[in-house]
């Protein structure tokens, strides 16, 4: 950062003020948008507030909104599906994006088109990506039952059953964000020196060898973040569950960010809305945490 | 005759601008109302001549008595029914009053959110409103309407219980809402499958209507199920449950609470049913289960006749044309009412407009053509008796029936909610009977129940005493 | 692509498994892209598929004729219309103003000479509000909303999404502006050029990829946000994306303009992606992978 200084002290106090203008309207925004929201959502969350009861909050609450929150079975059960949903969606994608990304590297135009064709999912909207795969999952008229019909397999009730409806979540989460684990790790293997697959090559490591000692470790801290990227981009996305089964049949596709959405957005119980979202941020600060910090090391690296 | 009688219930202030506006003026001159101050404007308005255009001008040669321009905003529900009713008359009432209005329409839940919360915030964004019971969170936000059915003498024609509280809303013992609709969940029932197979359509109870389904259960062809329902709908369960229920739903206490053997059985029943119905059956939307039985699929179908009539009629959708009939439901619940109110929003600042949608809407004429074209169940007693009854006598008749037992639930929106998703965990077999109860019962007690919904829990004889 | 090539080489395996290996390559790439382009191909069948064959049994996957009905009907709604130019409008302000805010910020952070502590608190500030529980502060940015009397109107989405692509925008050109050699800016401020006509004429021209990255992003985001959109539009302001999910309704859902709309919206996102397919990868992978 020390560069040298060709101007005088004057114009250097000077430019430093435009560069601190410079950063004015972004700063105005963050605060405006997000920390004054942010704080906002703190007191909310002691208040004793269900709007459609009263067009004020009626006073604080302490701890009791946290106290319901916790003691109410379907933030349990949106909590259990939560981890299971994400958890799934996160392994089969890293998994089948190494894959992907393996069998698309090179630079022929097949690879390279069948990339683009792969990456498309990612560019739909959630939402429009969650009635997408309702009509293919419609018990009725859709593609997945006829083909399931016509192909002797079992045609599950998809979307009322609570096992199926859990993996047609999961589906869609991987049908749509397997390409970024592929994206990343294809940016990753390119980072990796040719001469270090070469010297294990030439160690006589087999290809499998090769992969599994020489490259998954130089690609682990690139996984390790997509990981953390797609772990949180999953937990907080409400849109996809919102337009496929809507939190049902029953309870049994609400997720935590869809508990909250419900509790604040369609019941408007600011209250425990608000502290429902404070119990779940605090889990996502840690992983944001344990991320910044890897992502850390791996700019150093 | 002054201005503050005439408006006692909008905001004077409000009224006297809107009709103080240079465009209303510069209209009423041209239409040669002779008139150039708000006292003439108002006394042009009066309660003698009535603001109504459709109810014979304002002495200004029948010509329109509000502003043009002057917008007021409506919202139902997106179902093909009350909706394009809406839409239909739009043309008409623009044209009598020189209004415009602009109708909006939503998914029964996005309706409910959007109404509630525009009325608490105090948005103001729409006029006129669709609902019922569930936003009763909305209620205090909404505008008497006693004075202009007084004034306009409205109200006459309706099924005399439709337009007593309960059907028709209230807030501490004023009226805020005017049914428009009037349809309760029933069987539906095709006569040549039941009668081919040698079964009477015909059941008091439950256990009557199971055993029937069950005799037809080895008669029908194959591919053809006994019944079908819309358990794929999330909250049409919910309607099942009262149908089989017959407790009381506000305990003594005035909390929500049900009675716990009564709603085991019921419970029961609702289980009991899946079995005959598609195999799919738990998947299906009230347009697939509609479209099951129109196929000849399925002997019986419980649900909404204003969804099913005006399909089941026409033969490019049809293979049941003239093979229906609406049939009772079975005891010991009641059929859950239907019964769409349209209330006028306090923040409307063009309420007599407002209350004109509601009279364009809302008369016989159109209950009975509205009944015709778009299957929405008329509320009104001439329709179903007469004319048009006897051409439709497998229907009209026994809905009219039906109505005199259907009740509206004391429910508001998130106590509902609770109630048919925690059914929705029991039918998918994700929580036993007993859960389902104490998970309600649990929910429920966060809950303090309005008074509004008190007193129509005991005028429909739903409070435990 | 040195590299590339060089591990090509590496990467070969031996003759004899070639073809058996490479076929199942191939197979895998097959269903791969199978598993993407029939769903696609679906939505676009049902989108001019007659509405009686949504209910058929067994059900009709190819329509018998193509009916433009569904378009027809969404393309003459002046709601669908008014929808249509609230995403668009929305779109091009948030990507207009993030790209314009962020940049200046991030060059502003960039040449500021603060602490590394500070540094690293910007930072993660940035990914922070990347990552967060939005659910978190949408109630309270919908009363600061309501407060202002934004509520329903494109400008509160607006800002909603400002919020988020900002931070992203700065962060994104942070990490470009501190890999961009000082010395041709040094050259400037030697013949006299000003703060703002360096910016001007010197870093924006080299950062032009990496705005470009950044607008693209934005504009993905914008047009396909779903959760700030739906807590503060109703009707007036009301977008695509909320929309689409509006078919879903309890009697049963329009499963031909459904689709129809679904085309509308995504249309556009997969030429558009297509077109900046580099960028796009960038954009998506930024943050994950260094720039």
């Amino acid at each position: 950062m020390a560069h040298a200084d060709p101007l005088g002290g004057g114009s250097r106090r000077r430019e430093g003020l435009w560069l601190a203008g410079f950063s004015v309207p972004a700063l105005l925004l963050v605060v405006g948008v997000q920390l004054f929201p942010f704080l906002y959502s703190a007191f909310l969350a002691v208040q004793d507030w269900s709007l459609l009861r009263s067009p004020q909050p009626k006073g604080f609450a302490g701890v009791d909104n946290f106290l319901w929150v916790l003691a109410d079975p379907v933030f349990q059960v949106s909590v259990r599906n939560s981890v299971m949903i994400t958890g799934v969606s996160v392994v089969a994608e890293v998994v089948l994006g190494i894959l992907l990304a393996y069998l698309t590297s090179g630079s022929t135009w097949r690879l390279r088109a069948i990339r683009t064709v792969l990456i498309l999912p990612m560019v739909i909207a959630p939402v429009a990506a969650g009635t997408l795969w309702r009509m293919l999952l419609n018990t009725q008229s859709g593609l997945v039952a006829v083909l399931s019909g016509t192909t002797g397999l079992p045609s599950p009730e998809w979307l009322s059953d609570p096992a199926w409806a859990r993996i047609a979540v999961i589906m869609l989460d991987v049908w749509q964000w397997t390409p970024f684990v592929m994206l990343v790790v294809v940016a990753g293997l390119a980072g990796i020196p040719g001469e270090v697959l070469v010297a294990a090559a030439i160690d006589g490591a087999t290809r499998w060898q090769s992969f599994w000692r020489v490259e998954l470790p130089l690609l682990m801290p690139v996984i390790l973040v997509a990981v953390m990227f797609r772990t949180l981009d999953s937990l907080l996305s409400l849109d996809s569950v919102y337009s496929l089964t809507a939190g049902g049949p029953g309870y049994s596709t609400h997720t935590i960010t869809y508990y909250i959405y419900n509790l604040g957005l369609r019941n408007f119980d600011f209250g425990v809305a608000a502290a429902a979202s404070w119990m779940f941020m605090a889990f996502t600060t840690v992983v944001i945490v344990v991320m910044f910090r890897l992502h850390r090391r791996v700019d150093v690296a | 005759m002054s201005a503050d009688d005439r408006h006692a219930f909008p905001d004077p202030e409000v009224a006297a601008h809107i009709r103080m506006t240079r465009r209303n003026l510069l209209r009423l001159t041209v239409a040669g109302a002779a008139a150039a101050g708000v006292g003439t404007v108002l006394s042009a308005c009066g309660v003698s001549s009535s603001p109504s255009p459709t109810a014979g001008g304002s002495g200004s040669g029948g010509k329109p008595s509000f502003a043009a321009g002057t917008t007021i905003n409506a919202d139902y529900m997106k179902s093909g029914t009350y909706d394009k009713a809406a839409e239909a008359i739009a043309p008409v009432f623009e044209q009598v009053t020189g209004g415009n209005i602009k109708i909006s329409t939503n998914a029964w839940a996005d309706l409910n959110k959007q109404n509630v919360t525009d009325l608490v915030t105090g948005t103001g964004q729409f006029d006129v409103m669709s609902g019922e019971w569930w936003i009763v969170d909305g209620f205090p936000y909404l505008l008497p309407l006693d004075d202009y059915v007084k004034r306009d003498n409205f109200g006459g024609d309706y099924i005399p219980n439709l337009f007593q509280p309960g059907p028709s809303n209230f807030y501490q013992g004023k009226r805020i809402g005017v049914p428009f609709s009037a349809d309760c969940i029933t069987v539906i029932y095709n006569s040549e499958l039941f009668k081919n197979a040698g079964v009477e359509p015909k059941w008091d109870n439950w256990d009557d209507f199971i055993a029937t389904m069950d005799s037809l259960k080895g008669k029908l062809p194959s591919g053809v199920y006994p019944h079908v329902f819309q358990f794929g709908a999330p909250e049409q369960p919910g309607s099942l449950f009262l149908a089989a229920y017959g407790g009381t739903l506000i305990a003594s206490d005035n909390t929500y609470k049900v009675e716990r053997d009564k709603a085991l059985r019921a419970l029961d029943v609702i289980k009991r049913l899946v079995d005959y119905g598609p195999p799919n059956a738990k998947s299906l939307s009230i347009d697939e289960a509609t479209a099951v039985f129109l196929q000849g699929n399925a002997a019986a179908l419980l649900s909404w006749p204003s969804f099913v009539r005006t399909v089941a009629d026409d033969p490019s959708q049809s293979k049941v044309v003239g093979k229906w009939a609406v049939g009772s439901l079975p005891g010991p619940g009641f059929p859950l009412l239907s019964c769409w109110n349209h209330f006028i929003s306090k923040q409307s600042k063009n309420p007599d407009l407002a209350w004109e949608w509601i009279k364009t809407y809302s008369n016989v004429d159109n209950g009975t053509e509205f009944m015709l074209k778009y299957g929405v169940g008329s509320p009104y007693d001439a329709t179903y008796t007469g004319p048009e009854a006897s051409k439709h006598a497998y229907d009209w008749p026994q809905c009219g029936k039906n109505l005199a037992r259907a009740k509206p639930v004391p429910y508001s929106n998130d106590v509902w909610q609770l109630l048919y998703n925690n059914i929705g965990d029991f039918l998918t077999g994700s929580a036993t009977a007993d859960e389902v109860i104490d998970r309600w019962h649990a929910g429920w007690a966060k809950y303090e129940v309005p008074p509004s919904l008190i007193e129509s829990a005991v005028g429909q004889g739903l409070k435990a005493s | 692509m040195k590299e590339a090539v060089a591990r090509a080489d590496v990467r070969g395996v031996p003759r004899r498994r070639v073809d058996w290996i490479s076929l199942l390559r191939w197979l895998i790439l097959v269903i791969a892209v199978a598993i993407v382009v029939i769903p696609l191909t679906y939505l676009l069948l049902n989108s001019v598929k007659l509405p009686r064959e949504f209910l058929t049994t067994p059900p009709t996957i190819v329509p018998s004729v193509l009916t433009p009905e569904h378009y027809a009907s969404i393309l003459s709604d002046p709601e669908f219309l008014g929808r249509f130019r609230n995403t668009l409008e929305l779109t091009v302000a948030s990507t207009i103003i993030s790209v314009v805010v962020g940049t200046l910020a991030a060059y502003g952070l960039a040449r500021l000479h603060v602490s590394p502590t500070v540094m690293t608190i910007v930072l993660f500030v940035f990914l922070f509000i990347r990552f967060y529980p939005r659910v978190t502060t949408v109630i309270p940015f919908f009363l600061v909303m309501r407060s202002f009397g934004l509520l329903d109107t494109v400008w509160a989405i607006v800002l909603g999404h400002l919020g988020i692509t900002v931070p992203f925008v700065a962060w994104l050109l942070l990490i470009f502006f501190r890999a961009l050699p000082f010395e041709l800016e040094e050259a400037a401020m030697v013949d006299g050029a000003s703060v703002l006509q360096r910016f001007w004429h010197v870093v924006l021209p080299l950062a032009a990829p990496g705005i470009a990255t950044a607008a693209i992003f934005t504009a993905f985001f914008s047009w396909n946000e779903f959760l700030i959109a739906s807590s503060v539009a109703r009707n007036e302001s009301a977008v695509l994306s909320m929309t689409v999910a509006s078919f879903v309704t309890d009697k049963g859902i329009y499963w031909g303009p459904m689709a129809a709309t679904s085309v509308v919206m995504i249309a556009p996102m997969i030429a558009f992606a297509l077109l900046v397919q580099r960028f796009l990868v960038r954009g998506l992978t930024l943050g994950a992978v260094k720039g």
